[in-house]
């Protein structure tokens, strides 16, 4: 809200400095945002929270200021008189429906002189930035900005038939406003129309064909109110946004609705003269009396933490204008004023309380009682993963959950169902909850190829939503990594990081064919039978949809299944302090046997001294071993916990294993 | 021979000596040194077994005198292998002196990740939070109206509810009954605590929030929040001032002074905006306020017996000033010069 100092101070005298008002009005509520000189006036911007509307004009901005510095306030009576003929003889107003317009309030003017404004009134509407139209127009602005009530004016002989209607628009009608653009109504539109059509948006616009202009000199004043949702909805479809919509979204006071009409046509028989129809027109109900509210003393206390001695309450409360209607000793009971429709609680007046009593009373340094905590273990093991990444290399990326439909399909590791999709796209294009994180970092990638940055190791560890049946989607997180390393150099991390939550749990690798990843290189990985994720080599064709200049691997980790198989607390075994002794093996076997197999033959038939197996090399030699076979090189670590191990000892388990891996896969030992 | 030209020639021996092995030293060449110690220390023909031989020419007056110097020399040029022995090895130069070490080439790093700048300043409110009895909780991203809205105390007509202002999902997902969206703040992790747990509650809820706001220098359509709440028999403003200056102070280090303005949020009242006075400047912090009442009822705490407070904080813009990043699409453009700053 922008507000004029001089503006407000015809209201009261404020005798204070621009700071120190500002200063006291933001630790009031209304935070002060700047301010500037416009000619001899100078124009603050006071910030307005959305339950405050009576604060959009400056008579509840003085208002509350008169509350502030204890100053008298001095609001203009509105006095105006009717003459000649009663306005019901020139116009009639229908309310077709009152939810929408609960009252109406019709005056008319004839006889007036359109022209420019005086110079006082154009000053103060350029104050505020507020286009300077003719002194019609301009009064109805100026009483908007001085009680926050928007006002219209019809030129009343434009007006065809015996008066307005407040309606919904008919489907498919039309309207042209007072910006000359042409508007497509739907019946959830509310309008002002006389006989013909619709000659304003209600709450929105007026309408051009009813516009005041210099030839006008019939007046239809109008003040009404109108409820605040269809307004926004009408105003937002538009794309149509005025100070009166604003306000009507807001709410208006209903009490001061006539004082508005009275006022606007008191300034225009002052300034552009006429004479004003006997009465006025009344349409619709009667505000609701105003219902009482109990503060109970000691809830203060309660809530606040101080105590606010009970005479301050009162002063305060009834400086508000709040009507006292008893005070008993430990409660007093008060009717809010008609501009204040956000007081009706016990709790709305603790606040009304606290904020002009102010905040600065209350301290910053009570005793709050002790409490233990935990950090939960989903967040232990985050921590933990993250310490692996970033000590792989690995940097921590944050991307968009929302994608495209394309980068949505480019991957389907989890689930096979169409990505949940959002009314409004993120960006543009991208309106897909991701069902992985993998595209989003290939698409962190391809940026920082095009910056030549290098290298470009990244994980993210965020959620995916999975679509379920008749149920909320299941939001699962993942830890997804987009790597310039090789298949196995990639695994070596995913590996690391799991021997890292627990040594003992093996990943198994098993072939996985999706359309990303390149045919040969990219597996499902497991831990004890569960899908611990995915991880391939990007196809060449993914690698050029998405612009990729390098290979590149990815995986995808779920992990709920990470932090199923952690061991956040490690428990101390014996551990043999007798030397370890290695062997080396050299295998020939079929090209399909698969590591995982033969390392699990090697496990189970080497016996309880083994400590670890460690493959070391691949070679082939056709010339030698004959089409479809490979030579795996590998070496066993044994030890004993309770003594040296003999070289005989470690060749029986070696011949153990090699007697396995014959009979299970046709191995041959070599040399 | 006399005993002067005996000291001589013993000192002329020591001269060369300190020469010659100075030249293994400085050479870092073994082989060099090694020569040098046969030279002098040679059981056979070593300069020092020579000068021995000397000594028996002395007359037999001057013999103690001049053994006693010869016991020096001997002794010194001993000093003198060690010395240049313990040099070249030190340095590991027992090799060829033609590969000079430059010791100023530098290591070997390792190539190592940084964490996300907003993971880390999440991680570190909640850090201090769980300091002060605060355990951080998430819950889903994706909504229903009731946690987004209603329970919060925002009413059907209320401008948040705008579907313009939020992400809601369309039509498909709707089947587990009513609307959908993509939460446009974490207070939906408080309701869904309370609903199940009965007071006390101390609590930290954090995550991704989204609002579809145009996407530029200072707004992006989706941020992280950190709200706090605490619901007890006797909790109060004053409780709720506490605990933000304490956590104010531990944030940013030193002493600050802590301000409540008024505001408003439906899900609070009273309802204040939270300044921070650091370096002589009110910085913004966050709003907070006392639970209102109708989001008691609503998860079905009687406001009669328990009283709270909530508070929060938007994780971008303390960590935007923390880190001095002056545009917000930085965090998520995943440059990673930008992020190994971090």
């Amino acid at each position: 809200m922008l507000v004029s100092w001089k503006w407000l101070n015809d209201y009261l005298q404020l005798d204070v400095s621009e700071a120190e008002f500002c200063d006291r009005v933001t630790m009031a509520g209304l935070n002060y945002d700047g301010s500037e000189s416009v000619g001899d006036d100078r124009q603050l911007d006071l910030e307005v929270t959305s339950n405050r509307p009576d604060w959009l004009g400056h008579v509840g901005i003085a208002r509350e200021a008169s509350v502030l510095f204890d100053l008298d306030l001095k609001i203009p009576p509105a006095e105006v008189k009717g003459a000649g003929q009663p306005i019901s003889d020139y116009v009639t107003v229908t309310i077709e429906d009152e939810a929408f317009c609960p009252r109406y309030i019709a005056r008319a003017i004839k006889g007036v002189k359109v022209g420019p404004s005086p110079e006082w009134l154009a000053r103060r509407l350029e104050t505020l930035g507020i286009a300077v139209i003719n002194n019609v127009v301009d009064i109805t602005n100026y009483v908007l900005m001085e009680i926050g009530q928007p006002l219209h004016a019809f030129d009343l002989a434009k007006i065809d038939g015996a008066g307005v209607t407040v309606r919904q628009a008919r489907p498919g009608e039309k309207f042209m406003a007072i910006d000359h653009k042409t508007y497509d109504l739907e019946p959830t539109d509310y309008v002002i129309a006389d006989e013909v059509g619709a000659v304003a948006i209600a709450g929105v616009m007026g309408g051009a064909d009813s516009e005041v202009t210099e030839a006008t000199t019939d007046l239809l004043i109008e003040a009404a109110q109108f409820a605040a949702l269809p307004v926004r909805t009408t105003s937002r479809r538009l794309k149509l946004k005025s100070d009166s919509s604003y306000r009507f979204e807001r709410g208006v006071d209903p009490e001061m609705i006539d004082w508005a009409s009275r006022r606007c046509c008191e300034l225009i028989l002052d300034l552009a003269g006429g004479e004003l129809a006997e009465g006025s027109i009344y349409a619709g109900s009667k505000p609701q009396p105003r219902k009482s509210v109990t503060l109970r003393l000691p809830q203060l206390k309660r809530i606040l933490g101080i105590e606010v001695p009970p005479a301050e309450v009162e002063r305060i409360l009834s400086r508000l204008g709040n009507e006292i209607e008893s005070v008993a000793s430990q409660k007093i009971t008060v009717i809010p004023p008609s501009w204040r429709r956000d007081i009706d609680r016990e709790i709305d007046l603790v606040e009304e309380v606290a904020r002009i009593h102010g905040y600065d009373k209350i301290p910053q340094d009570a005793a709050v009682k002790m409490s233990a905590s935990h950090r939960s273990d989903a967040d232990r093991v985050r921590s933990r993963i993250r310490t692996l990444m970033v000590a792989a290399g690995m940097n921590e990326a944050v991307t968009r959950s929302v994608v495209s439909q394309e980068w949505s399909a480019a991957f389907h590791g989890w689930s096979q169902a169409e990505a949940l999709t959002v009314t409004i796209p993120m960006v543009r294009g991208e309106d897909c909850l991701r069902l992985s994180l993998i595209p989003s970092l290939l698409g962190a990638r391809r940026m920082n190829e095009k910056f030549d940055n290098s290298p470009i190791e990244l994980y993210e560890i965020a959620k995916v939503y999975l679509p379920r049946k008749d149920e909320l989607p299941d939001e699962r997180y993942v830890v997804s990594m987009t790597s310039g390393r090789d298949f196995r150099g990639l695994k070596g991390v995913i590996e690391t990081l799991v021997h890292s939550l627990n040594p003992d749990v093996r990943v198994t690798a098993s072939r996985f064919a999706d359309s990303l990843l390149d045919v040969e290189q990219a597996c499902e990985l497991k831990v004890g039978g569960k899908t611990l994720g995915f991880l391939g080599l990007l196809s060449a064709s993914a690698q050029k949809t998405f612009e990729l200049q390098q290979p590149t691997t990815v995986a995808e980790l779920d992990l709920r299944v990470l932090e199923e198989l952690t061991v956040l607390i490690p428990q101390h075994h014996e551990f043999s302090t007798y030397p370890a002794m290695t062997r080396d093996l050299n295998l020939i076997v079929d090209e399909t046997l698969t590591w995982d197999q033969l390392e699990a033959t090697v496990t189970a038939s080497a016996g309880p001294l083994l400590e670890k197996v460690e493959f070391r090399e691949i070679f082939r030699d056709t010339k030698k071993d004959g089409p479809g076979k490979k030579r795996v090189l590998f070496t066993i670590t044994l030890r004993a916990a309770d003594r040296t191990l003999t070289g005989e000892e470690a060749d029986a388990v070696r011949n153990a294993i090699v007697a396995a891996c014959e009979t299970q896969h046709a191995a041959k030992l070599l040399g | 021979m006399s005993l002067n030209d005996f000291i001589r020639e013993l000192d002329t021996l020591v001269d060369s000596a300190v020469e010659r092995f100075n030249e293994a030293v400085d050479k870092f060449d073994g082989d060099v040194l090694e020569a040098a110690r046969v030279e002098f220390l040679g059981a056979k023909s070593g300069k020092l077994k020579s000068a021995q031989k000397g000594l028996g020419t002395v007359s037999k007056d001057d013999k103690p005198a001049a053994g006693k110097r010869f016991n020096e020399v001997k002794q010194r040029i001993e000093e003198l292998f060690e010395t240049a022995v313990a040099k070249l090895s030190e340095s590991g130069g027992s090799g060829k002196s033609s590969e000079a070490f430059d010791v100023s080439l530098p290591g070997t790093m390792l190539q190592v990740g940084h964490v996300h700048p907003i993971t880390e300043t999440i991680e570190e409110l909640k850090d201090i939070m769980g300091r002060l009895g605060f355990s951080a909780v998430e819950g889903p991203e994706i909504e229903d109206d009731w946690h987004n809205f209603e329970a919060l105390n925002i009413p059907m007509e209320h401008p948040a509810r705008d579907p313009l202002d939020n992400f809601y999902l369309n039509a498909a997902a709707k089947a587990a009954g009513g609307d959908m969206l993509l939460r446009s703040q974490t207070s939906t992790v408080q309701i869904r605590v309370m609903e199940n747990t009965k007071p006390p509650v101390r609590i930290v809820s954090l995550g991704r929030v989204y609002r579809p706001d145009e996407i530029d220098a200072t707004h992006y359509a989706m941020f992280h929040q950190i709200e706090g709440l605490m619901i007890d028999t006797d909790v109060t403003m004053a409780d709720l001032k506490s605990v933000l200056h304490l956590f104010a102070k531990t944030y940013l280090g030193h002493d600050v002074e802590i301000r409540f303005r008024p505001s408003f949020f439906p899900f609070t009242e009273p309802s204040v905006e939270v300044d921070m006075r650091w370096n002589d400047t009110w910085l913004e912090f966050g709003g907070a306020g006392m639970v209102d009442p109708n989001v008691l009822r609503a998860v079905g705490y009687d406001p009669e017996e328990v009283t709270g407070f909530a508070f929060g904080l938007g994780v971008e813009r303390l960590c935007m000033r923390r880190h001095g990043v002056n545009d917000i699409r930085h965090l998520y453009n995943n440059n990673v010069r930008f992020l190994s700053q971090f």
